[in-house]
């Protein structure tokens, strides 16, 4: 059990500098993950913890040690690989009782930490087949179960189910979860999907061109992204973006549609201020056809392109001042291209990014 | 209706030519080898005899019995040279192996300035003619008196064999991902132990088919061989099977004889190996 | 952790290093010079004798030297043209068979294992001019009563190594075409044969540009071992009977041994060690090149 704390950690290769200096705490038994598009250095971030890559500055703390120069196996950490990285002539049992083998544990030990590991992944019945012999969903299991047999002090996965197909990784999703409450441990998790990210972390670590863009809850950074990135990246369908400028008390975007500021925001905007204005297709919603809105909303009228059926909600593309918008339909009906709808836009909900910074005016 | 029988009746000749032509092709690989052990097993008198004898009359041991027997035949110390053949062969593929090993795992795993400029430097050591080297090797190992010793020719047939082996091993440990060592060490192994518990089992039969190359390379070699050894005490197969030859006659039945005892081991090695050779070279070769 | 002061790479190539230079790069050293001087084997101390590039002109003038010259190159290009032609027919009909291929496949790679000298050695038995099997069917067929020369006729000598060349490395290309032909996906064929091409439109167009990359692997490995054709004729014939099939290698390998003129042959010897390297780099270029159609490279 341990904490992990990155400080100013930084990644070269040669001129190429992938992370930039980096700072981060992770606590005791807490659930990270880093999520971001390919190529954000979220992999490496992962790597240098495990000390598979080696830092080109700052620090790594696990527990109390620094760890800067520590090879992989003095840190106590075990992993699980994007493509499982099973030990292809080791039965499942001499798999997942290798790192222990290689500790010089007894024998009587092993047996009892890989049937216990076995146990909780429901691997028992395969424990004498080769990896070649396993679905991908098993060799999944086995990856896990080498991880836990020795009690880390952190785990780390590396974008762990991207190679399942869509169905095994919801199931492995929550099994990963459970195994998560059950040991405790510090995890430290990557992946490019933000869905596995909002259900699995306890924090959310965004990342993009080497550089953290957020830290928060799944909750914070759903409802508070600090800049137009991070809005754009987690949720789905993505936020909506539409340029505008502030005049008096209101947002004029193209077209000649004005919005009113956003109550949180009417203390940090100036008149002439040129801003981006953020919503959800969750905000957006036809009337009659929409959550109540309680507080301060606007409405206005937009033709419809396309529509896309979802069963319990229907995504609507619709054209507002000028740009293309995403929007939701509550208990749907068939709603045919061309057609005008009404839509009321939830104020309290709505996001405003300074045009030139991107980042988050509250 | 007729146009689709048209069809089938050339189909069917094709395949009837292609069978016809594979056999044939396959006759003419094969022949030339059971000749030779056909006359191994056929008094000399019958194979020298005119008209040729189609039919075997007579097939007997005596040529390998002459071989084995304690002069040989014509005085030929046939298992002096087996037993040459195999210390000589034997040693130098395991030296080449471990140099080889190391070689080949450095192509595959490490990223460095000059590196295909350096492979193919390798590689084309092994591209001097042997007999163009033999003789700067001759007067080398004249000078150093390695000359008709088993050292000199194993030295010779480890530099030999490195730059090829180094290119098989290199496409073996190629397929093996670098995630495995990976895994391995943050399970708690050193580089080293990684190398020994995951790496090396996972190409074990690929490294062990470049180790049967290299064997029969060495096993096979003549034109340094020729130059480099003078006496019983080193000569190898090859070149012992030159001593059946003499100015005008030659003992055809004693050295198709040791020609089978030559081919036999290389036989049995290739077909253990046939799978993973063509996988390495090819492997290796392309993947980049 | 202290850092090695030699990168990793290099300490694990040193081994290989240490040995090719020793074996290959010293010794060549060595015979670079020599062959700028007058060195005889029966006579140590011409070793010293420096006569500048005077072996260099004899060969350059020596009609003997370029006959063999010409005779090697004229033999390599006919010999790997056929064997390329051959290996890729041979290779292709056993792709079509689909019961007991692997028995194809095992015997098709007999003639890897042996020994180049014993083919010598086995062709000089079949070719011989009295007891050998071609000379015995054409006879016993009725379609020839005398002994046909075939060793000892220039011309036929020719033919006969070519012959035991092509038996004993065509098999090389047969085998890595068919690994190629293997690797060759499926869907693009099929793709081509729903677009309309012709069997040999998709081979010419969709195969072959696949297969490439291992026509010039083979080519770069028997490239590596041109010189195996030495053992063939050092055997077969020796060069003779008067230097009727004389190669290169032979010439060396008389001049230096049997006339212990080691200069003289160094210097012929460091021609054919260009040659082979001339042949090796551009087939491995050509690797490359095929390499990078296909997208491989890297």
């Amino acid at each position: 059990m341990a904490q992990v704390t990155l400080r100013t950690v930084v990644k070269k290769y040669g001129a190429l500098q992938v992370v930039h200096g980096i700072d981060l705490d992770i606590d005791d038994s807490e659930f990270v993950v880093l999520v971001g598009p390919s190529g954000c250095g979220k992999s490496t971030t992962l790597r240098m913890i495990a000390g598979l890559e080696p830092i080109s500055g700052g620090e790594i703390v696990i527990g109390d040690r620094v760890v800067n120069d520590l090879p992989p196996r003095h840190r106590n950490i075990s992993m699980v690989f994007q493509n499982y990285a099973l030990y292809p002539h080791m039965t499942v049992r001499e798999n997942l009782g290798f790192s222990l083998k290689i500790a010089k544990r007894a024998q009587g030990e092993i047996d009892r930490a890989v049937d216990e590991a076995a146990e909780i992944l429901s691997l028992t019945e395969y424990l004498d087949r080769k990896p070649g012999a396993l679905s991908g969903g098993q060799r999944q299991r086995v990856a896990m179960g080498r991880a836990i047999v020795r009690h880390p002090d952190v785990f780390l996965f590396d974008e762990p189910l991207s190679n399942l197909d869509a169905k095994l990784r919801t199931q492995m999703r929550t099994e990963i979860k459970k195994l998560h409450q059950k040991v405790k441990s510090t995890i430290v998790y990557v992946t490019h999907d933000q869905v596995e990210a909002m259900t699995l972390a306890d924090r959310i670590v965004i990342m993009r061109d080497g550089h953290i863009e957020q830290i928060g809850t799944p909750l914070e950074v759903f409802e508070a992204p600090t800049n137009t990135f991070v809005a754009t990246f987690i949720g789905s369908p993505p936020m909506n973006l539409l340029e505008g400028r502030v005049a008096q008390d209101a947002v004029a975007l193209a077209n000649g549609i004005t919005v009113p500021v956003p109550e949180a925001f009417r203390a940090h905007v100036t008149d002439g201020q040129e801003v981006i204005l953020g919503v959800r297709a969750d905000n957006l919603m036809p009337v009659g056809h929409a959550m109540p809105m309680e507080g301060a909303h606007a409405a206005f009228d937009m033709t419809v392109n396309l529509s896309e059926p979802l069963g319990t909600e229907t995504l609507l593309f619709a054209t507002l001042a000028g740009e293309e918008v995403q929007a939701k339909m509550l208990n749907p009906r068939p709603v045919a291209s061309g057609e005008q709808l009404r839509f009321q836009l939830d104020l309290t909900r709505c996001h405003l990014f300074d045009a030139q910074s991107r980042q988050s005016l509250r | 209706m007729n146009d689709a029988r048209l069809h089938r009746l050339r189909a069917r000749s094709l395949k009837l030519l292609q069978l016809a032509a594979l056999f044939i092709a396959m006759s003419i690989i094969c022949l030339p080898g059971l000749w030779v052990v056909l006359n191994s097993f056929r008094p000399t008198v019958e194979i020298m005899a005119k008209p040729p004898v189609w039919i075997p009359q007579e097939l007997n041991l005596d040529h390998y019995r002459a071989m084995f027997g304690d002069l040989g035949e014509g005085g030929v110390p046939v298992m002096r040279y087996f037993t040459n053949s195999l210390i000589i062969s034997v040693t130098s593929t395991v030296i080449a192996i471990l140099v080889g090993m190391a070689g080949g795992y450095a192509f595959a795993r490490y990223q460095f300035k000059g590196k295909a400029a350096i492979f193919i430097g390798l590689m084309l050591t092994r591209a001097v003619p042997g007999v163009a080297l033999s003789l700067p090797l001759f007067i080398v190992m004249a000078r150093t008196g390695l000359i008709d010793t088993h050292i000199g020719l194993i030295l010779v047939y480890v530099s030999l064999n490195v730059p090829f082996t180094i290119w098989l091993i290199d496409g073996f440990f190629r397929q093996v991902p670098v995630e495995l060592a990976e895994a391995a060490e943050i399970d708690g192994c050193t580089r080293w132990q990684a190398f020994w518990k995951v790496e090396f089992p996972v190409a074990r039969a690929g490294v062990a088919s470049a180790g049967i190359f290299a064997f029969l390379t060495s096993w096979n070699e003549y034109a340094l061989a020729s130059q480099l050894t003078r006496s019983t005490f080193s000569k190898t197969m090859p070149v012992g099977l030159r001593d059946f030859t003499s100015e005008f006659t030659i003992n055809w039945g004693g050295m198709c004889a040791l020609a089978v005892l030559m081919i036999i081991p290389a036989l049995i090695l290739t077909f253990l190996v046939q799978k993973h050779l063509i996988a390495g070279l090819t492997f290796g070769g392309v993947k980049g | 952790m202290t850092r090695p002061r030699l990168p990793a790479w290099f300490v694990l190539l040193l081994p290989a290093f240490i040995v090719l230079a020793a074996v290959v790069l010293i010794p060549l050293l060595l015979s670079l010079y020599s062959s700028f001087t007058s060195y005889r084997l029966t006579r140590p101390e011409t070793l010293y004798n420096w006569i500048g590039t005077f072996n260099y002109e004899k060969a350059v003038q020596s009609a003997h030297f370029w006959s063999a010259f010409g005779r090697t190159v004229l033999l390599l290009t006919i010999a790997l043209n056929l064997e390329m032609l051959l290996g890729l027919g041979l290779a292709l009909l056993v792709n079509q068979v689909t019961y007991g291929q692997r028995l194809l496949r095992t015997i098709m790679m007999f003639p890897m294992m042996f020994s180049p000298l014993l083919v010598g050695f086995q062709f000089k038995f079949i070719f011989n001019d009295n007891v050998g099997l071609v000379n015995n069917a054409l006879q016993s067929l009725g379609l020839t009563n005398v002994a046909i020369p075939w060793l000892v006729d220039g011309q036929l000598a020719f033919i006969s190594i070519l012959v035991a060349e092509m038996w004993s490395s065509t098999s090389v290309f047969a085998i890595l075409i068919l690994a190629g032909l293997f690797a060759v996906p499926r869907d693009p064929i099929e793709a081509a044969k729903v677009d309309g091409c012709t069997p040999w439109q998709s081979f010419r167009h969709i195969t072959l540009p696949y297969i490439m990359p291992f026509i010039y692997i083979a080519l770069a490995i028997r490239s590596l071992d041109v010189a195996r054709a030495y053992d063939i004729v050092q055997i077969m014939t020796n060069g003779g009977p008067a230097r009727r099939t004389e190669l290169i290698w032979t010439l060396i390998g008389r001049t230096g041994y049997v006339d212990a003129k080691m200069g003289y042959a160094n210097a012929m010897g460091y021609i054919s060690i260009f040659l082979a390297i001339a042949f090796t780099i551009y087939f491995f270029r050509k690797l490359n090149a095929a390499r990078a159609e296909l997208g491989m490279g890297g």
